[in-house]
């Protein structure tokens, strides 16, 4: 019969021919290959901790061989990730208790993990830091803050933070803190205390955009969001969120939100935890890319970025199952039509810009000689570059901006 | 007649032994500033940090450091003593263990560091080179208490990551691992003795990062016991000699003697309560007197300088202020000190110790790095017990089955079987 044989003869041809799907697929791993991923936030920090109380020498602890969580070396590796920013998350739980101790502690484990395999990770500061590391094939490796109460209200903390490496804070948890209000206030689980930022809220964004750390807007309630982005003299991020347009979860962003991420050439890298793609709890692949196709929409290319959360949450979109996945993804962004400028924006340049222009305001504002907030006017000389600490910092190399 | 001459005589040697005395004052005098203009000061422990918590909240736009007068420093004062490099603590009360005290800390090295940023005057080193290259007053920093650590090792290297070159083991009050020669002034850990085998992992991981060893405020088990574990030279950086006055935080002659063996330093100290145990008259000989014991017990070669200003309320006279350094130095030269043993004192005996941790530091590299815990001992209500804590948000992990993509082969010829055979 005719019709039949034309049918096997279309699908011998299929299973003959690489498919557009495999094309995609080589794409993606050669633009990653020169462009790889810089992702907003991964928890592997509070999986060491979980795990293995931050005993990296354990031989269970093996990031060569750890095969349970969704990070370890090799999927790094396949996945194409150049750049990583490790969250150094303390549970809400431990704010008026021990959270100063606990954020340093799990700063520390982060430091140790870039000395036990500096042939992976590159533990760096700064911009240039990120571009020496890919062109060296590492693991750029920075440091996120997840969450104020980590601070525990002191300026002096968090300029400490900044001098050991810490590039951007949370400016919330799941939790408020004394100067800024949290996601659930939105879900009318908490009561609001500031609607968005108090005085001294705002005065710590202050601080953060003189001191050069990036504010990320994950976690925070909407009234928070806009505060944030009216005051802030430096682009923000949300290191992982999605877009509320098309899953109305509250740790999402709406688009009025959006279009104001647009207008300050801010960055929402994209969450990949099913609760926030498709407000269930299944989801795929596809699901992800439509939140990043959205953000694309409403706000531009040059908002859009990748925030996975892997390891700090519990599941994953097919397709999406752990951080060797990332290629899967820009090739079904291959695709929809994105140019290969636009996913080099979206896997890291944005990023970088974002980096580089928080790092210009932290340079004007010091040389300035800006006031200092809560510990008022050292006027400042032109802000040295201090090579400190490097002796203790190994393979760190930070750049610490001058008079931190 | 001959009673004239005699006379004449006498008035003519007065006269002469009266200028060769005003002479000979003033030559010491100036000996001592010369010798500190090219051997200046290294001293141990200032607290003037601490007083500008107190005073001010850490608000160094509401003074000026050059003038200031509540306190016995200020930089031209420090520059009238010839002091070349000062460790200031940053001391935080007690009172803050178990509670806040890491943020505490954190929050007077912050200012420590806004403070050596903002003057041009001072310069913020970590390193013996540091001290050594510097033409300003080089800053470094001392914690003062193992209760700053909170029992966490991690906590002990952030700490040097931020520059901390050394730590004073206990303040006033044992820790879970320390004990202190203060007794009854806090009611923390009454039953530890010495150090516990936790605290041995504090002295080895200092050791391993490079940071001092301060013994002073320690009890003299635990001061025995560092000074047996520790690979490196340690440090009093505040406290004189024990024989002198039997104060508790003075150091006895026998464990003077195991600094000489460890090679170590004791920073004599100024504090008018611990040099003369309650005598009325406390000047610049009763401090003099503490260096000769020490020198003849341990050698010039372990002796620095520590004056704890500004951390104490009585200081001899004459050594009211830290521009009076001066009138140490002239004393020791009246008393037959020589110009090498004085440079020792005033810097070169701390830079030995310094670089020989440093070395210490540098041969530590294949160490393991310190992960030991002390959990049993340091439960409180301040800290979050990890082991049973239930996330707020489902944090848990719960790993799904990888699921395999089928592959179009799979799929294709599926569809071909189930064609033909329909």
């Amino acid at each position: 019969m005719p019709g039949r044989s034309v049918v096997v003869l279309a699908l011998a041809l299929r299973l003959l021919l690489p498919s557009a799907g495999q094309q995609h697929r080589e794409e993606a791993e050669r633009i990653m290959t020169t462009t790889p991923v810089i992702d907003g936030h991964n928890d592997l920090p509070w999986q060491l901790l979980k795990r293995f109380n931050n005993q990296l020498g354990l031989p269970e602890a093996n990031l060569l061989l750890l095969n349970d969580t969704h990070t370890n070396i090799p999927k790094l590796r396949s996945g194409h990730v150049g750049g990583q920013f490790w969250s150094v998350y303390v549970p809400c739980d431990t704010q008026n208790k021990d959270a100063v101790k606990r954020t340093l502690e799990q700063i520390d484990v982060v430091h140790r993990m870039c000395e036990l395999y500096p042939d992976t990770f590159a533990c760096v500061g700064d911009s240039d830091g990120i571009r020496q590391a890919f062109q060296s094939n590492k693991v750029a490796s920075l440091i996120g803050v997840e969450g104020g109460h980590s601070i525990d209200s002191s300026l002096g903390v968090l300029r400490t933070f900044y001098r050991l490496g810490v590039r951007y804070m949370t400016l919330t948890h799941s939790c408020n803190t004394p100067w800024a209000d949290n996601w659930l206030v939105d879900t009318g689980d908490e009561p609001a205390l500031h609607h968005g930022l108090s005085s001294f809220g705002k005065t710590v964004l202050e601080e953060m955009n003189r001191l050069g750390m990036i504010v990320d807007l994950a976690h925070v309630s909407v009234e928070t969001m806009k505060a944030a982005l009216n005051i802030s003299k430096a682009p923000v991020i949300f290191s992982h969120s999605s877009a509320y347009s098309l899953c109305q979860h509250r740790r999402n962003v709406p688009d009025e939100v959006l279009r104001m991420v647009a207008s300050t050439g801010s960055l929402v890298m994209v969450n990949f935890y099913n609760e926030y793609v498709t407000c269930r709890d299944t989801a795929t692949l596809t699901d992800v890319a439509d939140h990043m196709d959205h953000v694309k929409k409403v706000a531009g290319v040059q908002s859009v970025g990748f925030g996975g959360d892997y390891d700090g949450v519990s599941r994953l979109p097919t397709g999406l199952e752990d951080v060797s996945t990332y290629p899967a993804l820009v090739a079904e962004l291959l695709a929809r039509n994105w140019t290969e400028e636009e996913l080099k924006a979206a896997l890291a340049e944005n990023l970088i810009r974002v980096f580089k222009k928080v790092e210009e305001v932290s340079t004007a504002r010091r040389s300035w000689g800006h006031i200092q907030h809560g510990d008022m006017g050292t006027h400042r000389a032109q802000g040295h570059i201090e090579h400190g600490n490097t002796q203790s910092m190994g393979t760190w190399g930070h750049i610490e901006h001058g008079d931190t | 007649m001959e009673m004239k001459r005699n006379t004449t005589k006498l008035l003519w040697l007065l006269m002469f032994s009266d200028i060769v005395l005003f002479s000979y004052e003033k030559s010491l005098r100036e000996q001592a500033i010369e010798l500190m203009q090219d051997a200046r000061l290294i001293d141990g422990h200032n607290d003037l940090v601490l007083r500008l918590r107190i005073f001010y909240q850490n608000r160094l736009s509401a003074v000026n450091l050059r003038e200031l007068n509540k306190t016995h420093t200020n930089l031209a004062k420090l520059q009238a003593g010839f002091v070349g490099a000062q460790f200031w603590s940053v001391y935080v009360l007690c009172s803050a263990q178990n509670k806040d005290a890491v943020r505490l800390t954190l929050e007077q090295i912050d200012v420590v560091k806004r403070m050596c940023n903002s003057y041009k005057e001072l310069e913020f080193v970590t390193t013996s080179q540091g001290i050594s290259d510097s033409r300003r007053i080089a800053c470094l920093i001392g914690i003062e208490g193992g209760h700053s650590i909170d029992s966490s090792l991690a906590t002990l290297r952030m700490y040097y990551d931020l520059g901390v070159r050394y730590m004073s083991l206990t303040h006033s009050c044992n820790t879970p691992w320390s004990e202190s020669s203060s007794k009854g002034m806090h009611n923390f850990y009454p039953n530890v003795n010495g150090l516990t085998a936790f605290g041995q992992e504090v002295v080895k991981e200092m050791n391993r990062l490079g940071m001092l060893v301060d013994l002073s405020h320690t009890s003299d088990m635990t001061a025995k016991a560092a000074l047996s574990i520790s690979k490196a030279p340690v440090i009093f950086s505040h406290s004189s000699a024990f024989s002198i006055c039997n104060h508790s935080r003075n150091v006895p002659n026998d464990i003077l003697q195991k600094l000489k063996k460890n090679k170590g330093i004791i920073m004599v100290t100024f504090n008018a309560d611990v040099l003369a145990c309650g005598r009325k008259v406390v000047n610049v000989s009763t401090l003099a007197d503490h260096f000769d014991h020490i020198k003849k017990i341990a050698g010039s070669e372990s002796i620095g300088i520590g004056g704890d200003y500004d951390g104490v309320e009585r200081f001899p006279e004459g050594l009211e202020d830290v521009s009076k350094y001066p009138s140490l130095i002239e004393e020791l030269l009246r008393r037959g000190w020589n110009e090498t043993e004085l440079k020792g004192v005033l810097r070169e005996n701390f830079l030995r110790v310094f670089r020989e941790v440093e070395n210490v530091r540098n041969l530590s590299k294949l160490m393991d790095v310190g992960e030991s815990e002390t959990l049993q001992e340091v439960q409180n209500s301040c800290r979050l017990d990890l082991r049973n804590h239930q996330p707020q948000k489902v944090r848990s992990f719960g790993f799904s089955s990888v699921t395999q993509p089928l592959s179009l082969t799979f799929v294709t010829v599926s569809h071909l079987i189930l064609y033909y055979e329909s």
